[in-house]
């Protein structure tokens, strides 16, 4: 059994570490929680709401997003990347130009902004990621050690980042080996082991 | 020297614009087009949902459709002739021997050549593209369009394979179509006729033209391959066949 009986609560703005061996099952929660894996047994609750039925699984990802370790940008420009969300949610133009514009800034992304994805270096790709989630407002945003592929500079602004989520009253989920990560400010450790989460003081 | 002398004589043949020899490449193009028209949207929605969907009889289904690939092409004309006959269950159409039965069976032929190429091309896409597509919000309709436009290179390739099957196959044309002057002798019926008459000339314009169209369609195949491996998902190029 991988996971057993997890539970995670986060408030608002709260950024949470989840620590693990590796295959302790971090990867595994993240993407239960998400949906985007099937349990074999059991439901995922997200805010009261069954996070595998159909009829409620855009509300549910409407509320929680998810940043990969290593994030899949479509073959095409940054600024069409951080649409992408936006156009499949029925969002019309304007809106989708300014919150575009302001995911840009965010992110620091304006010297890349129409470059496609195999001219960006690892840490663009991480913040591009980043923002394509920003750009939705979610109310959670679930990451895989997003910064365990990238240099000293590109960790500092990919924490950043993240810091400005939660400032902003997103809560944060990080499963992470990354020490800077794990002793983020103000951030929750959690552990996973055995196939059961617990409280790290 | 006969040949080129012939050689030449087709060249100039093509180069004034020989109304015989330009009516049968316009057939040939219109027959084979309309057939592609038809068969691209159907093929690749099929290769797509034998990637992407778990279904009973998936896996031989998927095995017809391989399996579909080398059958040869006066077995499908004489299926079908069958069925249009006058005497066959289709023969109210009256399509026998008309450009409307040559389309219908290059549509068979081509099915398993598009729908296999896709079906490789789907499965040989970065699995984390529909994830990300669908986590984004998009719908399971927006998602798999997305994905489509992700692997289009190899897409293109699999349409123009299509294409390349059906532009020189003679058999199905013969059968079902009859090889009828300014009607249904499109180039590989012509060829056929003509070398049979001894008329040289006609079978080597005609040759060149096939010869011309499969340079261009390899020629778009290995630029759209190219392309392909520069995008995101490199392994759409190279993939071409089915991995279980």
């Amino acid at each position: 059994m991988v996971l057993d009986q997890c539970s995670i609560e986060l408030a608002a703005g709260e950024a949470c570490v989840l620590s693990g061996d590796n295959g302790s099952g971090k990867t595994t929660l993240l993407r239960v929680l998400c949906g985007l894996t099937r349990p074999d047994d059991g439901q995922v609750v997200f805010d009261g709401m069954s996070v595998g039925d159909a009829a409620v699984a855009r509300q549910v990802r409407s509320a929680l997003q998810y940043v990969p370790a290593h994030p899949y940008l479509f073959s095409t420009t940054v600024r069409a990347n951080l649409d992408y969300g936006l156009r499949a949610r029925g969002v019309e133009p304007v809106e989708r130009r300014q919150r575009t514009e302001m995911a840009i800034e965010w992110a620091r992304l304006q010297a890349v902004v129409d470059a496609p994805p195999q001219q960006l270096s690892a840490g663009e790709k991480q913040r591009v990621a980043i923002a394509r989630a920003w750009v939705l407002a979610p109310r959670v945003v679930l990451f895989d050690e997003p910064t365990s592929h990238l240099d000293r500079a590109s960790r500092e602004q990919v924490i950043a980042l993240i810091a400005e989520l939660c400032a902003a009253d997103t809560a944060v989920l990080i499963a992470a080996h990354d020490r800077e990560l794990i002793e983020m400010a103000g951030a929750r450790r959690l552990h996973l082991a055995s196939g059961r989460v617990r409280s790290v003081v | 020297m006969e040949l080129l002398e012939l050689t030449r004589d087709a060249l100039h043949r093509l180069v004034v614009l020989d109304p015989g020899l330009w009516q049968v490449i316009g057939v040939s193009l219109r027959v084979s087009l309309i057939a592609l028209a038809i068969v691209t949207p159907i093929a690749v929605a099929g290769g797509f949902i034998l990637a992407m969907v778990r279904f009973p009889g998936r896996r031989l289904l998927i095995l017809l459709v391989q399996s579909l690939l080398a059958f040869p092409t006066v077995v499908v004309g004489l299926l079908l002739y069958l069925l249009l006959s006058r005497r066959g269950p289709l023969g109210a159409m009256q399509w026998l021997f008309t450009q409307e039965a040559m389309i219908a069976g290059q549509v068979i032929i081509a099915f398993p050549v598009v729908c296999a190429f896709t079906l490789a091309a789907v499965q040989a896409a970065d699995p984390r593209l529909h994830e990300t597509a669908r986590m984004l919000g998009a719908s399971p309709l927006r998602a798999a369009f997305t994905l489509l436009g992700e692997v289009r290179f190899a897409l293109v390739a699999a349409v123009l394979s299509g294409f390349g099957r059906v532009i020189s196959e003679v058999g199905c044309a013969l059968m079902v179509g009859g090889n009828i002057a300014g009607l249904t002798r499109n180039i590989p019926t012509a060829i056929a006729l003509e070398t049979s008459r001894g008329a040289f000339t006609e079978g080597i314009a005609l040759g060149i033209v096939l010869m011309v169209i499969a340079l261009v369609v390899n020629a778009v195949l290995v630029l759209a391959q190219g392309a392909g491996q520069g995008a995101s998902n490199p392994r759409a190029a190279r993939a071409l066949w089915y991995r279980g």
